[in-house]
């Protein structure tokens, strides 16, 4: 699951790479419709031959940071963007990655500070702010967090890239503080955009929990376990446990917590 | 509620100036051995009878041997001189002990009316029965507590407790074991050159044993009959409450990384795991925390017993609220502000304790981030600890800042244990560190409200009332509740005392015992701002 995250997140960003006319951009633009196909092997061949024409092609460098970040190499990422941000600085999007892998290693001030950078570079795009947003927050800096998720949503609005990662990201930390209405719209306005998700389903019966309408966080989450997310089963079933049992449904209550254990027995914990 | 005292909880740091030379040895090498990164418990219990409470250490020991090479790595006991100063009087008692020492569980468990020590560790468990006149023996063999498993053989435990949970006046022993681990084993975890501690899903999680007293200094293992080694787990901290009100005792383990264990007791010698019915297991996302210290008291004055829970960085600490009804729990840190307020914080131990003596539950967290994060978490390992106050049974406030210039000081903060050390009504707090000097945080706080200790005796029960409840009827009418237990935090054990904290009222107009065994004794117009000592009516 947090692999096809991370492709989510880099599908995004495919256009975004720049044009560069130089001896490796044919076989650049060849690897990037292999990436684009999920033929990724292939797309890291083709990569590999656009860097031995003209090893300072950041296009070609960002899709490699793509490609070896997919394939759980952070180390070539980071080597990669690293030589993609000394060939052109101003490269906002191989700034972005840099940040991004850092945050996906947990190397917070790390991710942080290239990020930030990011940022400078263009304020304009959405999942910068998103990033930032999630940095922070596990930052311990709530606030900033929270100015930072705002920004993404409202960015995301305006280039047509808002997507239920940055309104649950941003709910989730509004949930956390109490501050209930708020989160509730966000939530909505998730479910809207993707109502055959399991997240924001599952949000929006977290919530319900919250504000102690159970039967509403029971429906909310039987509708998230028949739905796909990066939300887990466990994590749908304990929520209708306690539901459940807020309600007095008993028989359903235990029917979810046998689920947890059966998945337990099954993962060995 | 039942006062208006504002006092600002304080702290006075005197460990030196009392005689505590104690440093925690963890043996940490640079091989990121996940034992090392354990160690800390602590008690506090009077060994001696004199009415001071004293304090034991564990330690660590060399890695791989796992052998307490030299005294640096000895366990200790120091006896409170009862006048501000210490004693280390480990050799005469003979209790340096053996092996890579994890935590400790103090009770009176052949009740004989002197307190015993129970060391849990890695490779070694040991029970030392108090001899009288400052001696101890090990007792470990005989009454085939070494902990050795047949299938598993010998865990490695992380916390114990004493509890009564067949209610037979003689104390049982629960042990809670953490994960399957041996220095050859050990998984590399990070880049070659930033190596880190590896996560607990990189090691297999263990059962938890039951320990039965058979009233003539053996016990029987009952893990399997019990139904307490059915649950396979990561088990940190350990805490009894009868939190249904059945008059059985109950055991809550906090997991690390796994969800957490609340085993009922169904009062025929068994127990089931009802964690996830309770509410008690996950957080409210359904996610595991990285629980270690757990209290489990009763911090609103509903007399029913809530659980707090300590966790890493991010997981914020949790507050489950005993809702009294259907064994439902209701995870209320968000609500109490301890979630927000604990969310940049790894915490060790902890204790709910009225350390303004207003008549409500504070709470106070021994802290520190794991080492060798830096780069992860953007700040250093070491953190000052931090105090909650209470505020009416509603929300936690952050008081730290406040709390003296002792408490903002940053180590590698542990095992904690609790006790009014110097009698002068005020809880003080032990807080062992890792690989540095132990800090003796000696309760200062001005305008603290009045108090009233009960020191409990069972004849039937077990000599020191553990499982006991406690209710305090104030003039006003209101009441406040307290368990008898020891079993406080992470690997640690604290004063068998039942605390209140008066407010105002000088007496109380009610103090009612419940005990173990189900009889119920009171007593009318009691003064306060002492230590009331209630021996159980002969049944």
């Amino acid at each position: 699951m947090r692999r096809l995250a991370i492709l989510a997140v880099l599908m995004a960003h495919l256009t975004a790479a720049q044009a560069s006319r130089s001896p490796g951009y044919a076989a650049y633009e060849r690897a990037n419709r292999l990436f684009v196909a999920g033929k990724y092997q292939e797309s890291f061949n083709a990569v590999d031959e656009a860097l031995k024409l003209d090893s300072k092609l950041v296009p070609a460098l960002t899709l490699k940071a793509k490609l070896s970040m997919a394939a759980n190499r952070y180390d070539v990422a980071k080597a990669s963007l690293e030589q993609a941000i000394a060939a052109d600085p101003s490269s906002w999007f191989a700034q972005f990655l840099y940040g991004f892998q850092f945050y996906q290693q947990n190397e917070l001030p790390a991710a942080k500070q290239a990020l930030e950078k990011a940022y400078r570079l263009n304020p304009r795009d959405a999942r910068t702010s998103l990033y930032l947003g999630l940095t922070r927050e596990s930052l311990g800096q709530t606030q900033e967090a929270l100015k930072s998720y705002r920004e993404a949503i409202h960015l995301g609005e305006i280039s047509g890239q808002l997507d239920t990662d940055m309104l649950l990201s941003g709910s989730r930390l509004l949930l956390r503080l109490g501050e209930f209405d708020e989160c509730r719209q966000w939530i909505d306005r998730a479910i809207k955009l993707a109502p055959n998700s399991r997240d924001p389903h599952f949000e929006s019966a977290r919530l319900s929990m919250k504000t102690a309408d159970a039967a509403r966080a029971a429906k909310q989450g039987e509708i998230a376990l028949g739905l796909r997310g990066d939300v887990t089963d466990r994590q749908v079933h304990f929520l209708l446990v306690q539901a459940y049992r807020s309600m007095g449904r008993e028989q359903d209550a235990e029917r979810h917590a046998a689920a947890i254990r059966a998945l337990d027995e099954r993962e060995g914990k | 509620m039942p006062s208006s005292v504002l006092g600002q909880i304080r702290f006075e740091e005197i460990a030196k100036k009392a005689g505590l030379d104690f440093r925690l040895k963890n043996a940490a090498s640079g091989q990121f051995h996940q034992v090392e990164l354990m160690p800390g418990g602590v008690a506090a219990f009077d060994f001696d009878n004199d009415g001071c409470m004293d304090l034991f250490f564990t330690n660590g020991a060399t890695i791989p041997e796992l052998r307490k090479s030299g005294p640096e790595f000895w366990n200790r006991l120091y006896r409170n001189n009862c006048d501000g100063t210490f004693t280390d009087v480990t050799a005469k008692a003979g209790v340096g002990g053996e092996g890579y020492s994890m935590a400790v569980a103090t009770a009176d468990f052949d009740n004989d009316g002197l307190c015993d020590i129970f060391v849990a560790g890695v490779n070694r468990n040991i029970l030392y029965r108090n001899l009288g006149g400052g001696r101890f023996a090990d007792l470990t063999a005989k009454a085939g507590l070494s902990g050795i498993d047949p299938k598993r053989g010998k865990m490695w435990s992380v916390s114990a407790g004493w509890f009564d949970y067949d209610n037979d006046g003689w104390l049982d022993l629960f042990v809670s074991n953490y994960v399957a681990w041996d220095a050859a084993g050990e998984p590399a975890c990070g880049a070659p050159r930033s190596r880190f501690y590896c996560h607990p899903k990189e090691y297999a999680g263990l059962p938890n044993q039951l320990f039965h007293n058979n009233h003539d200094g053996t016990f029987t293992d009952v893990s399997e009959r019990s139904g307490i080694a059915r649950s396979i787990g990561k088990g940190m901290g350990v805490a009894f409450a009868d939190f249904d009100g059945d008059g059985f005792t109950d055991v809550f383990v906090a997991n690390d990384s796994v969800r957490h264990f609340l085993f009922r007791n169904q009062g025929d010698g068994t127990f089931r795991e009802i964690g996830l019915e309770a509410g008690v297991a996950l957080r409210d996302d359904g996610s595991a925390i990285a629980g270690m210290g757990v209290d489990f008291r009763d911090f609103d004055n509903d007399g029913l017993p809530d659980l707090v829970v300590s966790g890493m960085i991010n997981d914020g600490f949790r507050l489950f609220r005993n809702l009294g009804k259907r064994g439902l729990f209701e995870d209320l840190a968000q609500r109490t502000g301890l979630e927000m307020g604990t969310r940049p914080f790894t915490g060790w131990s902890l204790g709910m304790y009225d350390f303004d003596n207003d008549g409500w539950r504070d709470l106070f967290v021994a802290l520190s981030h794991f080492p060798a994060l830096e780069r992860y978490l953007g700040r250093a390992a070491p953190l000052a600890n931090r105090v909650f106050r209470n505020i009416g049974g509603r929300r936690f406030e952050d008081v730290s800042a406040g709390a003296g210039a002792d408490f903002q000081t940053p180590a590698l903060h542990h095992g904690t244990a609790f006790a009014d050390f110097d009698n002068d009504g005020r809880v003080d707090a032990v807080v062992t560190t890792l690989e540095g000097p132990v800090k003796l945080f000696r309760n200062v706080t001005a305008g603290a409200g009045h108090w009233l200790a009960v020191r409990l005796k069972g004849t039937t029960s077990n000599r020191q009332g553990l499982g006991a409840v406690v209710r305090v009827t104030l003039p006003d009418g209101r009441t406040l509740y307290g368990e008898a237990t020891t079993s406080v935090g992470y690997a640690s054990s604290s004063e068998p005392l039942v605390r209140f904290g008066l407010g105002l009222n000088a007496h109380v107009k009610q103090v009612e015992v419940r005990w173990p065994g189900g009889g119920v004794q009171k007593l009318s117009d009691v003064k306060g701002d002492r230590t009331l000592e209630i021996e159980e009516a002969r049944r």
